[in-house]
């Protein structure tokens, strides 16, 4: 195992954000073996005009457009990797994001059952191509280039996502403040964040992980797994529409509240109003942005309820803040229950273990909440499509997605209920609580399913060099 | 109401309870039987659920053959976890998502029983990451664990080997194990249509296959809970 870390050896949208604009997936199946090779071959040096794969060291300048690639286990099979090789990478790999359903909370309207082509026959996926780009013009080109062939791939279906204005995604939060830091890397759009430094191994096989002492198995030959990494990439539907609808509702419902005062002080909502540069905002409207900020942990504008929990404040540090102590920031809100940072959890071996790098665009129009709606028109299909990272998709992705979005074992206070915005809730039995300041907290119930997964899949992100040995398969 | 059966029904009714037919059955009929109609072995563990409460409290059993099958063995398997008491006792308070852990010497197999919340893989990935040496120390003593021991350098294989040999939990539901045979078959074509008259036959040859099992997934004389749960409401910390 090579000890010397070469970010050139790595794709390159793991380390690093690339910040473009627009992005889109390509679903391919494998159509010719040994075309879909020499493909793979091509591409680690863009011979032959195949696009050439990103590196994690793209220099000085960003390259105009990335291109980078992921296989599913029946990818790396229809290529022809050989058995005892395939047989090395992990269960939940080899099963599938189908298969693992219930443990992520893909049941009822998420049911893989239910998601709409190229998702309802995971066995023809095989290898997810995304391209970054600014504008459309050059996705169309690097697409034409990657099947110029003709031969290697078949396009089972293409997804393509567009980032919206300082970083907002549908439910209007901003969104990709924290990642991961590494001390390998040096990133310059991230900075102190009061957590610690990732290791490596957090997002690539073969390097320490977070839990010490343990190393995650490195699919064989080394040339293939080392340096490699997993994605979970997911179609997650977002009902817009109904998320504004619930805030409306559990505004007004917490206007008949004893204990309203105590959440919103008389007058606290022109706090609010200042901050969101709205004049005369109604308590009603105060209360919607409250509940909005306590579901996420986050008010919409990114500042963190554990360091202002009572309006939003530009002035406050938006990545650099903990848990400990009497943080006001809901236990069950969704950047906690996903990354529980330092603060007290009942797995204490577990604190920083389950993190992932995030990749994420959203893809559907913009909501406008000004704009009337028509009623007699369906709503367009807007969400995101998200890529969640991380070395191990058993002791990462699939951890937070069965503990901790949904159940809420980290904490006694929330276990048995489910994430707010991502969970797989029912009105019937979902609930949340807000916190007040004197230790009680108000429960609000009847959260419906705000996001909905139509379609996804487990890829295994491999490193150039086992791009290159995958290029190189023989027989 | 009178009965109608003949004398044959009786005696054909009867003929299960007879010395002759049992030895006959397990001697011939049933493996014969099972050649013909091979049944696979069913996973260990709780059924998978995305229900909250059945999530909680779930139970492992761990049926391990010792590979020293003497008194010494059985001794150096008392021993491993007498040397160890402090470390478990960390362990289950790091971990915290275990309610009980039990080891028992049951003729020459350590059996290790424990109660805990939430995924399983996790609970054995953050024991493993707490106190693998534990695992390491008793594991090394059965058959078959030299394979995935150091367990920290095994996670996957280990969590694996451990899952394999945790015990069948049969349904309460008797026609709820036709579900999971079909679950493992991949086969959904036949719910709602059981032919409830194999049953018995189909449960035997389960048996056969799955020698060990639990019945039942663990009976609670109060709602389900988990360990921090309890901490907290007893004031004890979590």
């Amino acid at each position: 195992m090579s000890t010397v870390f070469d970010a050139a050896d790595v794709q390159g949208n793991i380390l690093r954000g690339y910040r473009k604009p627009r992005v889109r997936y390509l679903i391919l199946e494998v159509a010719d073996r040994m075309a879909a090779r020499r493909w793979f071959a091509a591409s680690t040096t863009g011979r032959d005009d195949v696009p050439q794969i990103t590196t994690g060291n793209w220099g000085r300048t960003k390259p105009e457009t990335c291109f980078n690639i992921g296989l599913t286990y029946e990818g790396l099979r229809a290529l022809g990797t050989p058995g005892s090789s395939l047989a090395t990478f992990p269960n939940e790999f080899i099963e599938g994001m189908n298969a693992r359903a219930l443990k992520l909370g893909d049941v009822g309207p998420s049911a893989p059952e239910t998601w709409p082509d190229p998702f309802g026959d995971p066995r023809r996926i095989h290898l997810i191509a995304t391209i970054y780009a600014d504008e459309v013009a050059q996705l169309d080109q690097v697409q034409q280039r990657a099947l110029t062939d003709g031969e290697a791939f078949k396009l089972l279906g293409a997804l393509e996502g567009c980032s919206f204005p300082k970083d907002a995604v549908h439910f209007g939060y901003r969104d990709n403040i924290m990642q991961p830091r590494f001390a390998e890397v040096h990133d310059g759009q991230r900075y102190e964040d009061g957590q610690p430094k990732a290791p490596l191994g957090t997002v690539l096989l073969g390097h320490p992980t977070n839990f010490e002492g343990l190393r995650w198995r490195v699919p064989q030959p080394e040339a293939l797994g080392h340096n490699g990494t997993f994605n979970a990439f997911r179609v997650l539907e977002q009902d817009v529409v109904g998320f504004e609808e619930y805030l409306d509702q559990a505004a007004s419902d917490l206007l008949t509240r004893p204990q309203i005062d105590e959440l919103l002080p008389p007058g606290a909502e022109e706090k609010i109003g200042q901050a969101l540069s709205i004049e005369g905002l109604s308590r009603h409207a105060a209360l919607r942005e409250v509940v909005a900020a306590h579901l996420c942990g986050r008010w919409r504008d990114g500042t963190p309820m554990a360091l202002s929990p009572d309006a939003p404040d530009p002035k406050v540090d938006q990545a650099n803040f903990d848990y400990v102590g009497n943080s006001r920031c809901p236990f069950g809100a969704h950047i906690r229950r996903c990354n529980p940072r330092g603060g007290q959890i009942v797995q204490r071996v577990a604190n920083n273990s389950r993190r992932l790098v995030r990749r994420g665009m959203p893809y559907g129009p913009l909501y406008d909440p000004a704009k009337p709606r028509d009623p007699t028109k369906p709503e367009p299909e807007r969400g995101l499509l998200g890529n969640f990272i991380g070395a191990s998709l058993g002791a990462q992705f699939e951890a937070m997605s069965c503990d901790w979005l949904n159940l809420g074992l980290q904490d006694p206070r929330i276990t048995g209920s489910n994430d707010p915005i991502t969970g797989a809730n029912d009105p019937g039995t979902s609930w949340f609580d807000l916190p007040l300041k004197s230790g009680t907290t108000i429960r609000l119930r009847g959260l419906p399913r705000f996001v909905r997964t139509r379609g996804g899949a487990y890829a295994f992100m491999p490193s150039i060099p086992a791009i290159r040995f995958l290029g190189s398969l023989m027989a | 109401m009178p009965s109608d059966e003949s004398w044959l029904d009786r005696f054909v009714s009867g003929l299960p309870e007879t010395r002759v037919f049992q030895r006959l059955a397990s001697w011939l009929l049933v493996p014969y039987w099972a050649w013909r109609t091979p049944v696979k072995p069913l996973p260990g563990g709780p059924h998978p659920s995305i229900q909250p409460g059945d999530n909680i409290q779930c139970m492992m059993n761990l049926i391990m053959p010792l590979k020293d099958k003497s008194p010494i063995g059985r001794a150096k398997a008392a021993l491993a976890i007498a040397q160890n008491k402090d470390a478990i006792y960390a362990g289950l308070d790091n971990v915290g998502t275990v309610h009980f852990a039990r080891f028992v010497i049951v003729g020459d197999n350590i059996c290790m029983f424990s109660v805990y919340d939430g995924d399983f893989t996790n609970y054995i990935r953050d024991f493993i990451a707490t106190i693998g040496g534990v695992f390491n120390a008793v594991v090394k003593l059965v058959e078959g664990g030299d394979a995935v021991t150091p367990c920290e350098h095994n996670v996957e294989a280990f969590i694996q080997w451990v899952h394999e040999r945790d015990l069948y939990q049969v349904p309460d539901t008797a026609t709820d194990l036709l579900r999971d045979q079909e679950a493992l078959n991949g086969d959904k074509a036949s719910f709602g249509h059981d032919d409830l008259r194999l049953l018995p036959r189909k449960v035997v040859l389960q048996l056969r296959a799955n020698a060990n099992v639990s019945l039942g997934s663990g009976y609670r004389a109060y709602p389900g809970f988990s360990a921090a749960q309890v901490r907290n409401q007893l004031g004890i910390g979590w």
